[in-house]
């Protein structure tokens, strides 16, 4: 049958009309990420017409594969289309190491997000004894069943609810005017977009978020309304599949904090922006939460609250960093805004609801970092002490939010 | 990247029976000799048409990430598969919530062999198992017909071949698997 392809994939044979050019915008890199674990990562595309043009690919994998001790992991987490010809290779790659590292084991690590990859390499590990593959984003995010339940859900709309009617006069001053193409990462419940297509009417808007629960959600309400132009897209901030320079507005809402490496979200959210376009974040500022009276139980509460979060590797203070964050992210013309919602300017039992929410969470962070009983009661009575100033016709609460944005540079230095 | 929302059906080009028109989405014709140009043609189409299929899904990059899985396998396939000359066409259909793309390929008779060969060994009872044999163990020169027995074995995709007695072409028929709200199959 062999004769009858021409030409085939693996005999390194061209049309006759000349050596097709590859098309392969991939990177490949590799790094020692501890004694017993050396990683390849291959990214973009691999789609080649030959296998020989996957030799480097097979070189560094040898490589990697002859030095390495314990495990060799293969990341392909941001590998978002492979072709039949490149898993081949990487199937021979696998029977080469089988063969001559009997002792080696191999681990492809693949994300849920790229919807082809994890029944392609199960393939490989049911085959041989030495793979495995890993879902590296299965369990990232430590609050992820919390955010999830029912409960929590009404919570956010709450929050959403009670942040809107500020967020709402400040966005115009980060750039948001009508008719931007805009994306909404970590979007949720999709609340935000909704509101953003009543209220700015962008000609086109994408949330992403990796909860399908919240964008099954997030969908029904578009459809509810009857909404054409938003899309919704499972996906991770950190590895987004959006082009680059694709968007006017990017935006990402109470979620950096919630990320133990948020630059890298940023550089994800500023990639997609297009030169010119603004990204916008807003994030809590706990350390600052105001309640009077029983002011020491509070910021004792909040102080311990703040721990144990970051022990999950939230950052629920994360506020006042947010313009060290964009400059980082090579952003300039970088505005501030503070939004505090109180129990004066506001919903006083919407915000006591979203205090409740997190005496639960902290329950949930506690418990992921073995937090002792003395934090846990810290925390209880002061967010407790808390809910009662929001409360109290003589109290004053504030819940403070740091608003912030950055231009993308026409021209990168 | 524009996104096309609310996708219409083509205007008929041809007198043709509407039956057959029923549920198109999209459908592209074009010459041997410019698709066989660039190999890159192959991923752009898959992609392109991929993303134009997924307009209405409910996620529709991811479904547009897998259908371009798919299509790319088929027009690999059929890029290293064709005659010299004549013309290519995709259509791209929805029926019972299921994508079939059809591509109507000229071809020389050593290729009919070839898509004949393929079609069998697809309708062969254990495909699975064969698959994986072959992995294990492969065979010189059977690398592309790998490409498309995969769609079957692993991502449940059924192919089918139609031929006319006299035609120099073939119309191969890939019935994608349902997939999920989330673009998955
Ligand atoms: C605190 S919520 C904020 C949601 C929304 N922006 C709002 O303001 O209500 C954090 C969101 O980040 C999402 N998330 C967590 N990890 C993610 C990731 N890697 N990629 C995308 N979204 C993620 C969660 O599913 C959740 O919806």
């Amino acid at each position: 049958m062999s004769n009858s392809v021409v030409p085939s994939s693996s005999s390194g044979g061209a049309p006759s009309s000349g050596v097709p050019p590859s098309y392969m915008p991939m990177a490949l890199n590799m790094r020692l990420t501890g004694e017993d674990e050396q990683e390849v990562t291959l990214t973009g595309t691999l789609r080649p017409f030959v296998a020989e043009e996957m030799a480097q690919v097979r070189t560094s994998l040898e490589q990697a594969a002859k030095t390495a001790k314990g495990t060799l992991c293969v990341n392909l987490k941001r590998l978002k289309y492979m072709n039949n010809v490149a898993f081949l290779e990487l199937n021979r790659f696998v029977r080469w190491v089988a063969r001559t590292r009997p002792d080696l084991r191999i681990k492809f690590i693949l994300s849920s997000v790229i919807p082809w990859a994890i029944r392609k390499f199960q393939v490989i590990a049911e085959l041989y004894p030495a793979v495995s593959i890993e879902v590296y984003d299965k369990a990232f995010y430590p609050v992820q069943p919390v955010i999830e339940d029912d409960e929590f859900i009404t919570v956010l709309r709450t929050q959403e609810k009670l942040i809107w009617a500020h967020e709402q006069e400040i966005l115009p001053q980060h750039g948001l005017r009508p008719g931007l193409r805009v994306a909404d990462i970590c979007c949720g419940l999709g609340d935000f977009a909704i509101l953003l297509q009543r209220d700015f009417r962008p000609e086109y808007l994408v949330g992403v978020d990796h909860s399908k629960p919240l964008l099954r959600y997030a969908r029904q309400v578009v459809s509810d309304f009857g909404l054409e132009n938003i899309e919704y897209q499972y996906g991770d901030a950190a590895a987004l599949l959006l082009a680059d320079n694709s968007f006017d507005f990017v935006s990402c809402r109470l979620s950096l904090q919630v990320f133990p490496e948020p630059d890298r979200i940023v550089h994800e959210l500023v990639r997609i922006t297009r030169p010119g376009g603004r990204v916008y974040i807003t994030n809590e500022m706990l350390s600052s939460v105001v309640g009077y009276p029983q002011q020491e139980a509070i910021r004792k509460g909040y102080e311990r609250f703040l721990e144990v979060c970051r022990h999950g590797g939230v950052d629920l203070d994360m506020g006042p960093k947010a313009r060290e964050v964009l400059a980082n992210g090579g952003l300039e013309d970088v505005k501030i805004s503070q939004i505090n919602v109180t129990n004066t300017n506001s919903d006083a039992h919407d915000l006591a609801r979203v205090v409740e929410l997190w005496i639960r969470v902290a329950w949930q962070f506690g418990a992921a970092a073995g937090a002792n009983p003395e934090m846990h009661k810290d925390i209880e009575t002061g967010l407790r002490a808390h809910i009662d100033t929001i409360l109290s016709d003589r109290g004053y609460a504030v819940w403070p939010i740091i608003a912030a944005s950055g231009r993308k540079p026409f021209r990168t230095t | 990247m524009s996104i096309v929302k609310t996708v219409s059906p083509a205007p008929p080009q041809e007198a043709e029976a509407s039956p057959i028109r029923l549920g198109m989405i999209v459908s592209a014709r074009f010459s041997v000799s410019g698709f066989a140009r660039q190999w890159a043609h192959c991923h752009l189409l898959a992609n392109y048409l991929g993303r134009y299929v997924s307009a209405n899904e409910g996620d529709p990059e991811r479904h547009a990430t897998m259908l371009s899985t798919f299509v790319n396998e088929l027009l690999e396939i059929v890029y290293r598969n064709h005659a010299g000359d004549g013309q290519i066409e995709l259509t791209f259909r929805k029926k019972n919530g299921r994508v079939l793309l059809q591509a109507t390929v000229p071809i020389s008779e050593s290729q009919r062999m070839f898509y004949r060969m393929a079609v069998q060994l697809v309708g062969q009872p254990d495909l699975k198992t064969w698959y994986r044999a072959r992995l294990e163990d492969p065979a010189e020169g059977e690398d592309t017909m790998l490409g498309l027995l995969e769609l079957v074995a692993v991502y449940g995709c059924n192919v089918a071949m139609t031929e006319n007695a006299g035609e120099s072409r073939v119309t191969l028929s890939l019935h994608l698997p349902e997939f999920d709200d989330m673009g998955e199959v």
